[in-house]
């Protein structure tokens, strides 16, 4: 049985070949302003790179994201927070807590030990907690995103943005910079600024352990390790490249829904 | 997901739900008929029917901007009420001879505050609401009613008799009892009708002239009770919250396999669940008893929500509804507080919730419909 999982986000486009339940291969690349033209590029580089030859040779194929509408050869589309979840808990079944960072949103689940959604809470309504609030954090400071990461975790003194809405936190930024604050400590602050906001959606649903980041953002080692200081649990690391995590979900509901149509069939 | 019923009454409503003005409020405007709006579903419309004008709740349906409104209301007053009075600004509402609002909110009070100032409304009237249910306040409520008439009649140069006020509200409890009977149809397995159609009869319930609109939707409950349902749900679900006027955001929940078989919103049961007691001495104490205590409440209302509580879990029961959906408007602090209780509500009875933040003009389709299509999926369905 081999299936994918296509999960075009707003910020990159993802893609995972699964064979009897297990990874074959995944590729992720930056989102075109053409959903349909990002969605077939990243399944038809994944798939070549399974050594197969064509999309076609999949037996299912379920698409996810904001763009899981416009992914024109998926069988079906599930909604990105149902796909996050299941990745997530497919990685590490003890996960029950996952907070999924995006390029244009964040959102926290609350799961059962199937990997089933019980509750969510999605900030889409603002870039506060996003890849993009990073983004523009990063042109600011001039570190790269890897820097957000890489610099963040030195500090000893971050400072403090209290400002949860990018814009205005871009002003303080600004502002610190001016004052002369290492970059060092700024980026700390800016972890520390999305932490927090990450924390309450986590208290909205209910903090249970483990808790699993996933996500583009869930790369950035500075945010993880403020999140566990503001959460006081530590932050379980997926076996995997966490921003696949979504395209891993949906290639396993893909797997099961071919399963049940073949039974379907059978019996 | 649509009925199978091609119906033109139905079509007729939902094109009433697209504009202020609609077809039939045209026709009576056409003939010199007068139309006065009211803001809030406390608004007694049986009084201004009394008087001879067509009521018409106050919408901001098709507004593309609140540039001018912002001039005067702050960003942290709710979108409602910056689209309406933008609308107001630009001249839209020109055609009405009155506008009565009460203290629902003190949103919408802001409206008030500046309208009355900026827009060249014939007459426009403040009725004091109160805020408790007990026998002093239908007291308090049956004499901001009589000043509201004398306020007409004043204005008009007409005496609203006892007759015209009692037919008033015979003819508004007519409306009442159609969009009921609506309702019970939904209940079945399969509903002839959607919840995105349900709300166009709803929102055109309050836009039309009543006689015409209780024609009409006779019409349709004729159509719809042998029609075939609508089967190809994936849950049957509640909508809950405020000023919900627009059936494509309804859509797209429904879109997503979410069949909206019964609400509890102030363009939904809560203004035609219940009825002015026809039986009451006098038609202004009738009136007031309604409004304060008979109608089901408005979360501005104290004491009240033990009430709603059980109002929406006794519909919860009736209308076999698998998930409850409720929406609150960005910055309403009276529907941030009853969603919270209500969320507590429905973790101890085990029913699925999700919450949804809105502007009022629906905008964001796909945040919308990723939330509802999860919610779906997260109850199983």
């Amino acid at each position: 049985m081999i299936v994918g999982g296509c999960d075009v986000g707003s910020a990159t486009g993802k893609a995972v070949v699964m064979k009897d339940g297990e990874i074959v291969s995944y590729v992720v690349i930056p989102s075109t302003t053409k959903p349909e033209i990002t969605a077939r590029t990243v399944m038809e580089e994944t798939v070549k790179k399974a050594g197969l030859t064509s999309i076609e040779d999949l037996e299912y194929i379920v698409g996810t994201g904001y763009g899981r509408l416009k992914v024109p050869f998926a069988n079906e589309n599930i909604s990105e927070i149902t796909c996050h979840a299941r990745g997530a808990h497919w990685l590490s079944p003890t996960v029950r807590t996952v907070v999924d960072i995006g390029g244009q949103d964040c959102k926290v689940m609350s799961i059962d030990e199937k990997g089933s959604v019980l509750e969510f809470v999605m900030n889409d309504r603002c870039a506060a907690g996003t890849g993009r609030f990073f983004e523009s954090m990063a042109r600011v400071l001039d570190c790269g995103l890897e820097g957000i990461s890489s610099l963040s975790v030195k500090s000893e003194n971050p400072a403090v943005i209290t400002s949860q809405c990018s814009v205005f936190a871009e002003s303080e930024v600004v502002t610190l910079i001016n004052e002369g604050i290492e970059v060092v400590d700024i980026t700390a602050g800016v972890n520390n600024s999305v932490a927090g906001r990450l924390n309450s959606m986590v208290r909205k649903v209910g903090l249970v352990e483990d808790v699993a980041l996933t996500g583009g953002c869930a790369k950035n080692e500075g945010l993880a390790k403020s999140l566990e200081g503001k959460l006081g649990v530590s932050v379980m690391k997926l076996p995997v490249d966490p921003q696949i995590a979504g395209a891993i979900g949906a290639a396993l509901i893909a797997a099961e829904k071919l399963s049940k149509k073949t039974e379907a069939i059978s019996s | 997901m649509e009925t199978k019923v091609k119906s033109k009454v139905l079509q007729q409503f939902q094109e009433a739900t697209e504009t202020i003005v609609n077809a039939e409020l045209k026709k009576w405007l056409d003939q010199g008929g007068k139309v006065m709006g009211y803001f809030c579903s406390y608004g007694p419309e049986e009084v201004i029917t009394a008087a001879g004008m067509v009521p018409i709740r106050m919408r901001a349906i098709g507004s593309t901007g609140t540039e001018m409104a912002d001039t005067y209301m702050s960003n942290i007053n709710c979108s409602f009420c910056r689209n309406c009075f933008n609308m107001g600004l630009t001249g839209e509402y020109d055609f009405v001879e009155g506008l009565v609002w009460l203290n629902n909110c003190d949103h919408v009070r802001r409206i008030y505050d500046n309208w009355k100032r900026k827009v060249k409304t014939p007459l426009t009237h403040m009725m004091s609401l109160p805020k408790m249910t007990a026998e002093a306040q239908v007291e308090w409520f049956h004499d901001e009613l009589v000043i509201f008439k004398e306020a007409l009649e004043k204005h008009l140069g007409i005496t609203i008799t006892d007759k015209k006020l009692w037919d008033a509200i015979k003819l508004h409890n007519e409306t009442r009892r159609l969009l009921k009977q609506l309702y019970e149809l939904r209940k079945k397995d399969n509903p002839p009708i959607t919840g995105a159609e349900a709300l166009a009869v709803v929102v055109a319930s309050t836009a039309m002239p009543r006689e015409q609109f209780n024609q009409m939707l006779k019409e349709l409950l004729g159509e719809l009770s042998e029609a075939e349902g609508i089967s190809d749900y994936r849950a049957r679900l509640m909508v809950i919250g405020s000023i919900l006027d627009d059936p494509a955001y309804i859509k797209i929940i429904e879109d997503v396999g979410g069949l909206v078989v019964t609400d509890s919103t102030c363009f939904g049961t809560r203004i035609f669940w219940t009825g002015v007691d026809e039986g009451e001495s006098d038609p202004i104490t009738a009136l007031a008893r309604y409004y304060i205590q008979d109608k089901p409440a408005c979360p501005r209302m104290f004491d009240t929500q033990p009430k709603r509580s059980k109002y929406v879990s006794d519909m919860i029961k009736e209308f076999k509804v698998d998930g409850v959906i409720g929406e609150r408007m960005i910055f309403c602090d009276l529907w941030t507080g009853e969603l919270f209780m209500l969320n507590k509500d429905m973790k101890s009875t085990g029913v699925p919730f999700l919450q949804l933040d809105r502007e009022y003009i629906t905008a964001g389709a796909g945040q919308v419909r990723t939330r509802a299509q999860a919610f779906l999926e997260s109850i199983g369905r």
